[in-house]
């Protein structure tokens, strides 16, 4: 990481801490989550159209700015840290991420220019990414009919899956296994998808079921390559997502100290109690521990580290759980007014509770590092 | 010396053939090959600690000789004037040789001579650093009393003026390596009637004086690492005072820092993590149950954690990095409890009776000397309290 490199993203991170300080408070939190939308179209216009932070990771020839993960890393913490709300996970990282990795350059040319500039949302939709385990769900089934592929199936958790034009779905195809398809901003429309929205815990992440019943697809990628694609999504999002978390545990643990400065009980500040303050540092412990190890996923991510896979699952475990636990005690610290729905502390912890379970469930992802871990590297 | 890396590189490549044995295996040794002990929590007898000792000092010698002893310090002082990616450099290299382990140098080369090297005069930075690094005097650190433990502040051990110097009287305990020390650190009362932060001096004292009194004092491992120090009417001339008297708490303070540090990083040692070594322990021993398999792959993420954290602390440009060996001791003191933990189910019955089976009793020491991590250089409780009222600005 050269000095330059880390110039330009503390400016990246000053930039767009001052635009969420400035555009994004509490209020539009609430908007979004009493709304459909999973975000504001406003704010969206100008982080994405006007700061062009959507096209950070996609090459300059595909409308992207050709910067790297670590640069959607900053953004997504700082995203994490305001509780902000938008297309930009499902839209630049699963779906942009899957393109990347489809190697499918007709595709890219297709769905990347308007991923980049917010014009048009994507997500990706399969069970992993919602934390299903594998086998857990009836995978959707890609056929050929008459005029091309066409999808029949159901996913159960599809994050903007109501609001997403294009939907990139992981399908089983006749002949090799899995592939992707794209559904939607394209010739064949997307007619026989039925979007359900569903009830979550973290209303301001969306969550749709998405029935496709004879879908019109498209192929992107090879045949066969639908594995391998998910993998690499699952690693890129994981790593990505561990610094919205730990940008969620810092805003958390922000929150309790400033309120342990200020509440009064016993004649004293809550914060002078040695329980109180023992619990703020070991949150900021998990907070900053947080914060390094999505950073070291991230510039593994960018350096193109054999290591990924298992920096991507250790990052994610570690950070679901620092967010979790910061979000948690940030509610205890707050004692009765926390557990209150027009306290804000709820809403982090909402975000940490699912984000955990997103890209897989800690026990897997643990099970999967004890497998990568379990034989020695090398002497 | 040479700054290019490559040819560091080649130049510590060439040193460590000649003068150490490569390891077959690496870090971990093969199972069943070898000496078991764990390096870093390893007890000694007092034959066997003399033994170790000496060849370290040798070695050090041997390494300093060769330039390569004190890569980062000032060449002014007898350093190499080398930046840390050369450190790292050669503490890759070396990390698969075999070499006198470096414990006994962790107070010396670790704690007091950043603290001479950060706070002392040219006078004694000339008398101290070079002969630390070559291991031509080892030091100890004479801080804590029986009455000042986490209240370090409230030492009583009393320095009196006297012409050119201070005659020194007190008592000192859990004073490391006190028995093989030539110079000690030592923290002392210049001025009672000052407020009780104020009155402090830092000095170095010379251990082989007949007015200080070493006695080891047993430990729960059943040996002796450390001691209590008997100082009675000590003579310490003024050129061995480090720093102004009265400014012994910023200096106590630094050197505290200094050992968080060493102690977050597991004193240095590249094959310190037990982990690998559990991991071994647990496929030689048959462990592949599912909720043992869940437990090693917890602490490999706890593992690397503490490494990036540590290191990123550390390079943090802001505020959090004068509190990064703080929080990388809590951390890696975390880490190491849960690990005792899982040792215990992985290493099984071999680890409460020695059995003579390879690689299975030597974990009860790490069970037991994890135990002093949470206590020694400052105990969680005291180094929670520090983060939580000088880094988030809690109320004392």
């Amino acid at each position: 990481m050269t000095d330059e490199r880390e110039k330009d993203l503390a400016s990246l991170r000053e930039m767009v801490r001052d635009f969420l300080d400035d555009k994004w408070s509490e209020h539009q939190i609430r908007d979004v989550a009493d709304g459909d939308t999973g975000y504001d179209e406003a704010v969206w216009a100008r982080f994405a159209g006007e700061l062009g932070l959507a096209s950070l990771p996609f090459p300059e020839a595909l409308g992207g700015a050709g910067a790297g993960w670590t640069e959607v890393g900053v953004v997504l913490e700082e995203a994490g840290r305001a509780l902000f709300c938008s297309p930009y996970l499902a839209s630049v990282v699963l779906a942009g991420a899957a393109l990347l990795a489809s190697g499918d350059r007709p595709a890219q040319e297709r769905h990347l220019p308007g991923i980049a500039d917010g014009s048009l949302r994507a997500t990706l939709a399969a069970p992993e990414i919602t934390g299903y385990r594998p086998g857990d769900q009836p995978p959707v089934t890609a056929r050929r009919g008459a005029a091309g592929w066409v999808l029949d199936g159901h996913v159960a958790q599809v994050v903007d899956g109501a609001t997403a034009e294009l939907v990139l779905v992981v399908a089983r195809t006749p002949d090799a296994g899995t592939a992707l398809f794209a559904v939607g901003n394209g010739p064949a429309g997307s007619d026989g998808l039925v979007r359900t929205p569903l009830t979550t815990l973290d209303t301001t992440r969306k969550l749709a079921r998405l029935d496709f019943r004879g879908v019109p697809a498209e192929l992107v990628g090879a045949d066969g390559a639908g594995a391998e694609i998910l993998a690499r999504v699952l690693d890129v999002a994981a790593i990505v997502l561990a610094a919205e978390q730990s940008g969620g545990a810092a805003r958390s643990v922000g929150m309790a100290v400033e309120y342990a400065k200020v509440r009064r009980q016993f004649g004293a500040v809550i914060g002078s109690f040695q329980a109180v303050k023992h619990k703020c540092a070991e949150m900021l412990m998990l907070a900053e521990a947080a914060r390094a190890t999505a950073r070291a996923a991230l510039d593994a991510l960018d350096r193109d580290d054999p290591e990924v896979p298992l920096l991507a699952r250790i990052a994610g475990v570690y950070c679901s759980d620092a967010f979790v636990r910061c979000a948690t005690e940030n509610i205890h610290v707050h004692g009765g007014i926390g557990y209150t729905w027009e306290h804000p502390a709820h809403l982090w912890f909402k975000r940490a509770q699912s984000s955990r379970l997103l890209l897989g469930d800690p026990a897997s992802q643990l099970d999967r590092i004890a497998e990568l871990t379990e034989q020695p590297t090398g002497a | 010396m040479s700054v290019d890396p490559e040819e560091f590189r080649s130049r510590v490549r060439e040193f460590l053939e000649s003068h150490a044995e490569r390891r077959p295996h690496g870090i971990v040794p093969e199972w069943g090959e070898g000496d078991d002990r764990l390096s870093g929590f390893t007890t000694y007898t007092a034959e066997e600690e003399k033994v170790e000792t000496a060849a370290a000092r040798s070695w050090r010698r041997t390494l300093f000789d060769a330039g390569l002893g004190w890569l980062t310090g000032p060449v002014e002082y007898g350093g190499a004037g080398l930046g840390p990616e050369h450190q790292e450099i050669y503490d890759a290299l070396a990390a698969d040789f075999r070499i006198p382990s470096q414990r006994c140098f962790v107070v010396g080369l670790g704690i007091v001579a950043p603290t001479i090297a950060g706070h002392g005069g040219s006078d004694i930075k000339e008398r101290y650093l070079a002969p630390l690094h070559r291991a031509d005097l080892m030091a100890c650190q004479l801080f804590s009393e029986p009455d000042a433990g986490s209240d370090l502040a409230s030492v009583r051990t009393r320095a009196v003026r006297e012409p050119g110097g201070w005659r020194v009287t007190g008592q000192k305990v859990w004073t490391s390596g006190a028995h093989y020390s030539d110079i000690g650190e030592l923290l002392v009362r210049t001025d009672p009637e000052a407020p009780k932060h104020r009155g402090l001096t830092i000095m170095i004292v010379d251990m082989h004086d007949p007015a200080i009194e070493v006695r080891p004092l047993r430990q729960i491992t059943g040996n002796a690492d450390f001691n209590e120090v008997f100082i009675d009417g000590l003579f310490v001339p003024d050129s061995h005072v480090v720093g102004e008297p009265g400014t012994g708490w910023r200096v106590a303070s630094s050197t505290l820092t200094s050992e968080r540090r060493a102690m977050s990083r597991g004193g240095n040692t590249r094959d310190y993590d037990p982990l690998p070594r559990l991991q071994a322990a647990a496929r030689a021993l048959g462990r592949t149950d599912a909720a043992t398999r869940v437990q090693l792959a917890e602490l490999a993420v706890l593992s690397r954690v503490v490494a990036v954290t540590t290191r990123a602390l550390a390079a943090a440009d802001d505020d959090r990095a004068a509190f990064a060996p703080a929080l990388g001791k809590l951390l890696m003191t975390d880490y190491l409890m849960r690990l005792r933990g899982v040792a215990d189910h992985v290493i099984g019955p071999g680890i409460v009776a020695d059995t003579g089976e390879w690689g299975t009793w030597v974990w009860h020491e790490l069970t037991v000397r994890v135990l002093s991590q949470r206590i020694a250089g400052g105990t969680d409780e005291i180094l929670k309290n520090i983060v939580a009222e000088r880094l988030l600005g809690l109320p004392r």
